[in-house]
């Protein structure tokens, strides 16, 4: 008899490891809360993926494509795990969605929540939600997919646009000491994006330090060396409305020692990840452990990585701290490989 | 004697460096020239016995980081990772560019008590409205660095203080201080300034300083002066202030054994 894996989290991590499952003969019944697949690369329309500027489409199109054709895959979307129980080496869950309630026995599961976007109105010095202009790396992200890059005010493409790296991250007050990873090579990115499609608009990313950790350092170069984008070295603290229907950041550039006051036409905010309500909601459900971070916790970040720290629970991508797809679907993979040997031991 | 040598010397030394191109770029301090000066029993006094000390720093001073991070104020500094969030945010810069708390920080991280020295008149400008604390990242408190930055200066440079500000510090501003704790639980500076200044009978300086009359009617036009005196006060400040009280019948002072 095939062995059953419940999945949760429909988002590259989920998908990817459903996948794999469903080629090895597994059942899997993947638990989606949201209408749709494809996680928060797919809600939030990423249209072009860092490192190579490939189409999302590519990516998390294709792994939609390739879970929804195959039969192993049982799919509940708007769905959630009511209840889950242990007995044994076993795990009961109610799972709850449109079409009513349905009670499985499985033999492990993959929890696979992924993370939310940190909401910048927490912070109030940033002015977000204060002025149209200013935006966060989400609203860019979908404002590109929907081809619309223009000022949310008046509608008209921005002269210039400051992007504000560790928003959210890296941040005592706003309770989130860790690095986002992701957020200062999605921002050089997008500075490339914008760049490239709009030559006449100019682009300055302030930073305290620049985290394109190893290949992404390419983009890093290429946004200065090919797309003129100008990097200054400093925080913004407080963001005011200026002259000409312009938002003002006021800051410090600590390389020229001295305060700012400059107005731009468009502010994008990098804001960075954080583990949601969903990460404590699964460690409460399902007994496993959330970390310091507000993320769910590895049994040995180093040894067993994708281990919860009950036996027969595994985790994978965003859920156990901030990564980029790629990591989410290697992780995605050694999940459905933890899972399926836990299972093959117990069945 | 010193008249005698002015008379021996080749030619009188007039300003100091007056030979030095770009002279503006150099230090007062980084020029040295002896009136009458004898190198491997040459004399080379005159044109050719100016000397510009290096500007190379060769040295950390760790010694004064410790001594900073063992006082109350300045316990964090070993947080600060010269972000400029405090700078960015403070009221004071924009008045004062050489008023910059993230390079004080650094400075005193550093123990470059050198370059400390050129900003002895500005160093004190901390008006305590504590936007720095708010904003902060890594909860350095560089409202409070600021403090320990004041109680460094008294210490190191007594002399620049006294030259450049005639400081007093005395019992009069001492009780304008104790009240200040007392009543309201929080230290407000720009009150502290402004007070001290009116008890040594100096009123008339706060304004007739256009940087600093400048400074307050701008504060006062964007409703930042408003900001900072309407610091409220700490969350049961009944119970501190008691304790507070009977600390100061003990010892009759607030003010601590200097520590730095
Ligand atoms: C602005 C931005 C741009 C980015 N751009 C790139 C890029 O260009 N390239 C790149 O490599 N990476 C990029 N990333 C990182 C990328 O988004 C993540 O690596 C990836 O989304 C992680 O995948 P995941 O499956 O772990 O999580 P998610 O994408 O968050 O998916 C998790 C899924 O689980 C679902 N879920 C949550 N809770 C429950 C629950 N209780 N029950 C059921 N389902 C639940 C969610 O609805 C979601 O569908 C970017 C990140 C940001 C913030
Ligand atoms: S990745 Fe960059 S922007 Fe994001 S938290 Fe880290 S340093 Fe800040
Ligand atoms: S004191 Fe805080 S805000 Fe100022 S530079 Fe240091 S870490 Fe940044
Ligand atoms: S407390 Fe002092 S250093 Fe901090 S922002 Fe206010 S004036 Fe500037």
């Amino acid at each position: 008899m095939a062995e059953n894996i419940l999945v949760i989290g429909g988002g590259p991590a989920g998908l990817h490891a459903a996948i794999e499952l469903a080629e090895l003969g597994v059942n899997v019944s993947l638990v989606e809360r949201d209408t749709f697949l494809g996680g928060n690369p797919k809600k939030f329309k990423y249209k072009y993926l860092f490192p190579d500027l490939q189409p999302a489409d590519d990516v998390i199109g294709e792994l939609i494509r390739r879970a929804e054709s195959n039969g192993n895959i049982k799919k509940y979307l708007s769905a959630n795990v009511e209840s889950f129980k242990e007995e044994g080496k076993k795990f009961n869950a109610v799972i709850k969605s449109d079409s009513g309630s349905e009670t499985k026995t499985f033999d492990s599961v993959i929890v696979a929540t992924g993370f939310e976007h940190f909401d910048p109105a927490k912070d109030s010095k940033y002015s977000y939600q204060l002025f149209d202009d200013v935006i966060d790396i989400k609203d860019l992200e979908r404002m590109m997919g929907e081809e619309n890059f223009n000022r949310p005010s008046n509608g008209k493409p921005p002269k210039n646009v400051a992007i504000i790296l560790c928003v959210g991250s890296r941040d005592r007050h706003v309770g989130n000491q860790y690095c986002s990873r992701v957020c200062c090579t999605v921002s050089v990115k997008q500075a490339i994006e914008i760049r490239e499609h709009f030559p006449q608009t100019e682009v300055y990313i302030f930073y305290m330090d620049i985290r394109t950790y190893g290949f992404y350092e390419d983009l890093y170069w290429k946004a200065m060396e090919e797309h003129d984008v100008q990097i200054v070295k400093g925080r913004v603290a407080e963001i005011t409305s200026g002259p000409d229907n312009t938002v003002i950041c006021k800051g410090e550039d600590t390389l020229l020692r001295g305060p700012f006051e400059i107005p731009f036409d468009m502010v994008v905010l990098a804001s960075g990840m954080e583990g949601g309500p969903q990460s404590p909601e699964m460690a409460n459900k399902l007994g496993i452990e959330l970390d310091e971070h507000g993320f769910l916790k590895y049994a040995n970040v180093t040894l067993s990585p994708c281990k919860s720290n009950k036996d027969g629970i595994f985790l994978a991508g965003a859920c156990t701290g901030p990564k980029a797809i790629a990591d989410a679907i290697i992780e995605g993979g050694a999940a459905a490989m933890n899972a399926y040997i836990y299972a093959k031991k117990n069945s | 004697m010193a008249e005698e040598h002015n008379k021996n010397s080749v030619r009188p030394v007039a300003e100091k460096g007056e030979h030095i191109i770009a002279r503006h770029l150099i230090d007062d301090d980084a020029i040295k020239e002896e009136k009458n000066l004898v190198i491997d029993g040459v004399d080379v006094s005159g044109r050719w016995n100016t000397f510009i000390e290096t500007r190379v720093d060769s040295e950390y001073d760790r010694s004064f980081f410790d001594e900073i991070q063992k006082t109350v104020v300045g316990s964090r500094i070993n947080r600060c990772w010269q972000c400029g969030m405090c700078t960015a945010s403070c009221t004071v810069t924009p008045l004062y560019r050489r008023f910059n708390p993230r390079s004080f920080i650094y400075m005193m991280q550093l123990g470059n008590l050198k370059q400390l020295k050129k900003y002895v008149d500005v160093a004190w400008r901390c008006v305590g409205c504590y936007k720095c604390s708010q904003r902060c990242p890594k909860q350095v408190n560089p409202a409070e660095m600021m403090e320990a930055l004041a109680l460094l200066i008294k210490k190191y440079f007594p002399e620049e203080i006294k030259s450049k500000h005639q400081l007093i510090i005395d019992e009069e501003v001492k009780k304008i201080y104790e009240g200040m704790i007392l009543g309201h639980g929080r230290l407000d500076l720009a009150n502290l300034h402004t007070s001290a200044m009116r008890k040594m009978g100096k009123t008339s300086e706060l304004l007739s300083d256009k940087d600093e009359r400048g400074a307050i009617f701008k504060m006062m036009k964007d409703g930042r002066a408003l900001s900072v005196l309407r610091l409220g006060k700490p969350h049961k400040w009944h119970k501190s202030k008691d304790a507070i009280d009977k600390y100061l019948q003990n010892t009759g002072t607030l003010e601590q054994e200097s520590q730095v």
